[in-house]
């Protein structure tokens, strides 16, 4: 086998995996214009109701208002608190500075559901039983170290000489971090955030114990849905949050390169 | 125009009209290089002359386009790198990060059906030859940077392989380490009788280091030359310039006169070794220590008036820069004992005939 | 004047003059305090709790798990459905790896782009979307017959076969992803210097480029088993009640039968799995803190 063969196996190996993860996307896609209410593809032909159903879907807006609350705050808090460690961490003027690391990034390895539970009865013991403050700190922990992971290795490749320059010309250390730190890691921030973003949305395991009856989740309201009436309506929804994210993809891929986000420069 | 002198031997290392074409530009532009076995040869010239693209294709790292190589005497252009068996040393090194000094020494030597007796011999050997035998467990990451170029080196040769390339392997190496280096390698070159290709843009390493040194140039050798004569007879206005420092003056060759011309130029008329036609645009040579001070009545010295512009005290030497009228000042080098001119004085320069230069002007003066 | 330059060479100090890392102990206190409060405490609260039982500390909880056929076939399934998943994942994972680091140009961003575009799908719905895709009258019964490779329609719906090639579906990022930022590093000069000591294509693949990519595949192998063994959703939606595992049983015991103490011995088994997987990760890859 000569290396231009094996190049070219190779890359007929990631198309097909292309492919293979696409495949379900293209279903839930075709799904969405599906006649009947039955999640299936459209072979009787395309409608367009089940994005019409959409505004009337019960307790389904709640639900994607509250996922993106959680999301958007758990994210900029973990952004916030994440780069503090992380400079910490990278400039090793924190002692245990890999351990450190090692457990800001553990929680990527560890069972969300062991979490969930560990949460849920943590949480009871403690008294706290309103659902939006308990699925905020959970959240949390959840976005944490998705943080954790981008920041410190953007972190590790900024020039902090940089922040010296700005100090000698007048800011704070808070203010130069501010004015010329979060702009140079500005990528980085991209990715961290769209990573924990997602990660938050997406969230199951830990975010099904710590919700009741009336505010719910929208990971936990559409296994409720599919449970119980599965119709295209969430197809309708899924495949519009994935055109957003094509969309916010492309942007992506037009500023700063995709291959960013898989954590490489240049 | 780039062959050795009549090879008293069959060259070990022979380029025969070798381009490479990257896309709509010529890299290198049908190349000849003779190399004889034990000589240490350099590629030097500016950057995007060619020299690196020429040492890659000795190795076999690119293919050319046209041309032939033989290594040994054996036809080499179509074989791939890893038959070719020739050592290189990269700029960077390349040491493999996951192995250790002797799993990078040994890398080449796994797979020839050596007992591990045999393997860990050579592999001493070849520390040894760069005084590197006590790191052998060492991990390269740990190593600095002259460390890393030894291990790269010894790795290269434990090979035994059949020319050593060079590819700006000095280049990372601080300027202290960089002129020890080139003077041990050169011994440890020739103990070894190894034959080798340096490229380089450093001129003082490639006179340092070199039995021969290519002078290349828009993809194509302009001299191919021993140091000395490379120097003192250079044979092109780039090889001039690009070695060394020289003095120019731009005029018209008024007359040819036993194997020199005389040249008109605004200075005066100047007699300089050479063979253009009467007429033609041409640039005269100088180097500045060939240059004194103070008139003479030799009819064989060229002479010329100027004003002092500048004198640099450097130790052993001053430079004086003077102004002729020419578009650059003339340098002139003055000893350490002789007392230099100051700036502002009037100073009249000369020189012999035969130890100038002319060349063909490309450039109409404005 | 060049000691003051080392100075400046040296990295920041902050402006407060206290001991020298109360600075970086205060960067890092947010941090450390969500790690702690709301991550290791909880862990540690349900690994105690999971030695209470009805008849106070003992090993009752573990017991009805390991010590019963039921309770190890859910380890079983768990640790299978874990190990399967990444095995495949890597078997298609690794040399996809290495096509997307080939890639160049539009080619690149469009693989990219089929990496992360199902992270933005909802899992729940990508397993369903997956079941309808093996459905009797679905596509993949469809291609097979079109190919005839098979008259009728096979029964893939809760099978193993749609269970593992789900699971696959939506982890398959997570391995491709972090085999090809490391692979994507390896400087190209080092195949060049492997190919002039000797080594064909093939050897200086398997002695230089293959061990280099390890710390890639330890971090894909170590994501994707920990997700996998794990996963509520996938095995819910594809297989329903005939595939229980940890995770599964953890679910019922707290929302269904409301029997804590047995989802708290599942998940502590559960997380045991999880800190394996940490330690022996870090024990085989390689962990860059600011280099």
């Amino acid at each position: 086998m000569t290396a231009a063969f094996a190049r070219s196996l190779a890359i007929a190996m990631m198309a097909l995996a292309s492919l293979f993860l696409l495949a379900p996307l293209v279903v839930i896609a075709l799904s969405s214009l599906s006649p009947t209410p039955v999640f299936d593809l459209p072979l009787g032909g395309a409608s367009l109701r089940w994005y019409a159903a959409l505004g009337s879907l019960d307790g389904l807006w709640p639900a994607l208002f509250l996922s993106l609350e959680i999301a958007i705050l758990s994210t900029a808090v973990s952004l916030a608190i994440g780069t503090l460690a992380g400079i910490a961490i990278v400039r090793r003027i924190v002692p245990g500075a890999d351990i450190l690391a090692a457990a800001a990034t553990s929680p990527l390895m560890m069972p969300g559901l062991v979490l969930g539970i560990a949460l849920l009865q943590y949480f009871r013991s403690l008294g706290l039983v309103q659902t939006w403050t308990s699925l905020l700190l959970a959240h949390l922990v959840v976005t944490l170290p998705f943080v954790a992971r981008t920041m410190i290795a953007g972190l590790s490749r900024f020039d902090f000489t940089l922040i010296d320059a700005a100090r000698t010309l007048g800011c704070s250390f808070m203010s130069s971090i501010w004015r010329v730190m979060v702009p140079a890691l500005a990528p980085a921030y991209l990715i961290a955030a769209l990573f924990s973003f997602l990660a938050s949305m997406d969230n199951y395991p830990v975010s099904i114990f710590l919700t009741d009856a009336r505010a719910k989740t929208l990971p936990v309201k559409m296994l409720q849905y599919i449970e119980e009436s599965p119709d295209p309506s969430i197809a309708a929804l899924s495949t519009l949050i994935l055109v957003a994210t094509l969309t916010l993809l492309l942007v992506a891929d037009r500023t700063i390169g995709l291959h960013r986000l898989a954590g490489l420069e240049g | 125009m780039g062959r050795s002198v009549e090879p008293a031997v069959t060259p070990h290392v022979a380029v025969t009209s070798l381009s490479k074409r990257f896309g709509a530009s010529t890299v290198l532009d049908r190349v000849d290089l003779s190399v004889e076995r034990g000589a240490l040869v350099t590629l030097l010239g500016p950057s995007g002359c060619g020299k690196t693209t020429l040492l890659r294709l000795i190795a076999g790292l690119t293919a050319p386009d046209e041309g032939s190589i033989v290594i040994g005497g054996v036809d080499v252009t179509r074989m791939p790198p890893h038959k070719r068996n020739v050592g290189v040393v990269f700029q960077s090194y390349a040491l493999f990060p996951h192995l250790t000094v002797a799993g990078n020494v040994s890398f080449g030597l796994k797979g020839k059906s050596l007992s591990r007796a045999e393997m860990a011999a050579k592999v001493q050997r070849a520390l040894s030859l760069v005084q590197m035998e006590r790191f052998g467990d060492r991990p390269v990451r740990a190593l600095s940077g002259g460390q890393q170029q030894r291990v790269a080196l010894a790795r290269a040769l434990a090979v035994e392989p059949n020319v050593l390339l060079f590819d700006e392997a000095l280049s990372a190496l601080d300027r202290n380490l960089r002129e020890t280096m080139q003077i041990e390698l050169r011994r440890l070159l020739k103990d070894i009788d190894a034959t080798a290709i340096f490229v380089t843009h450093d001129q003082d390493e490639a006179l340092t280091m070199s039995d021969k040194v290519a002078v290349m140039n828009a993809g194509r050798i302009e001299q191919f030359d021993d140091p000395v004569r490379l120097y003192a007879r250079p044979r092109s206005l780039f090889t001039t310039r690009f070695v060394g420092v020289s003095s120019e003056l731009r005029g018209t060759v008024a007359a040819r006169q036993a194997g020199q011309l005389r040249i008109d130029t605004p200075q005066g008329p100047v007699l300089a070794e050479g063979d253009l036609p009467t007429g033609a645009a041409a640039v005269v040579s100088i180097r500045p220590e060939n240059v004194a001070i103070g008139a003479s009545d030799d009819q064989e010295r060229n002479r010329i008036e100027g004003r002092v512009r500048s004198v640099i005290f450097q130790g052993p030497r001053s430079r004086v820069a003077v102004d002729v009228g020419a578009s650059a000042d003339f340098i002139v080098e003055v000893g350490g004992i002789s007392t230099p001119p100051s700036p502002g004085d009037a100073i009249v320069l000369s020189w012999p005939a035969s130890r100038s230069f002319a060349f063909a002007d490309a450039r109409q003066a404005a | 004047m060049s000691r003051a330059l080392e100075e400046a060479a040296a990295p920041p100090r902050l402006a407060f003059r206290a001991p020298q890392f109360s600075a970086g102990v205060l960067l890092a206190l947010p941090a450390v305090l969500i790690l702690v409060v709301l991550y290791a405490v909880p862990l540690a609260r349900l690994m105690a709790s999971s030695f209470v039982g009805p008849s106070g500390l003992g090993f009752e909880a573990y017991d009805r798990i390991l010590g019963d056929p039921y309770g190890r076939s859910l380890v079983w399934n768990s640790v299978r459905l874990g190990a399967l998943t990444t095995v495949v994942a890597l078997i298609v994972g690794y040399p996809a790896a290495f096509g997307l680091a080939f890639a160049r140009g539009a080619l690149r961003s469009l693989f990219l782009a089929s990496l992360f575009l199902p992270l933005a799908a909802s899992v729940i719905v990508k397993s369903f979307a997956w079941s309808t895709l093996m459905r009797s009258h679905g596509v993949v019964n469809g291609v097979l017959m079109t190919l005839h490779l098979t008259h009728a329609p096979i029964r893939l719906l809760f099978t193993q076969f749609s269970l593992i090639s789900g699971a696959v579906n939506i982890f398959l990022p997570f391995m491709i992803l972090p085999i090809y930022t490391v692979v994507a590093q390896i400087d190209p000069i080092l195949t060049e210097a492997a190919a002039t000591l000797g080594a064909s294509p093939a050897r200086a693949f398997m002695r230089v480029v293959a061990p280099l990519s390890l710390p890639g595949v330890v971090a894909g192998v170590s994501i994707v088993f920990s997700l996998s063994v794990s996963a509520y959703v996938v095995p819910t939606l594809l297989m329903g009640e005939s595939y229980p595992t940890l995770a599964t049983t953890i679910a019922r015991a707290f929302l269904l039968l409301r029997d804590p103490a047995l989802g708290s011995a599942a998940g502590a088994i559960l997380m045991a799995i999880g800190l394996v997987v940490v330690v022996l990760s870090r024990r085989f890859g390689e962990g860059d803190v600011g280099r």
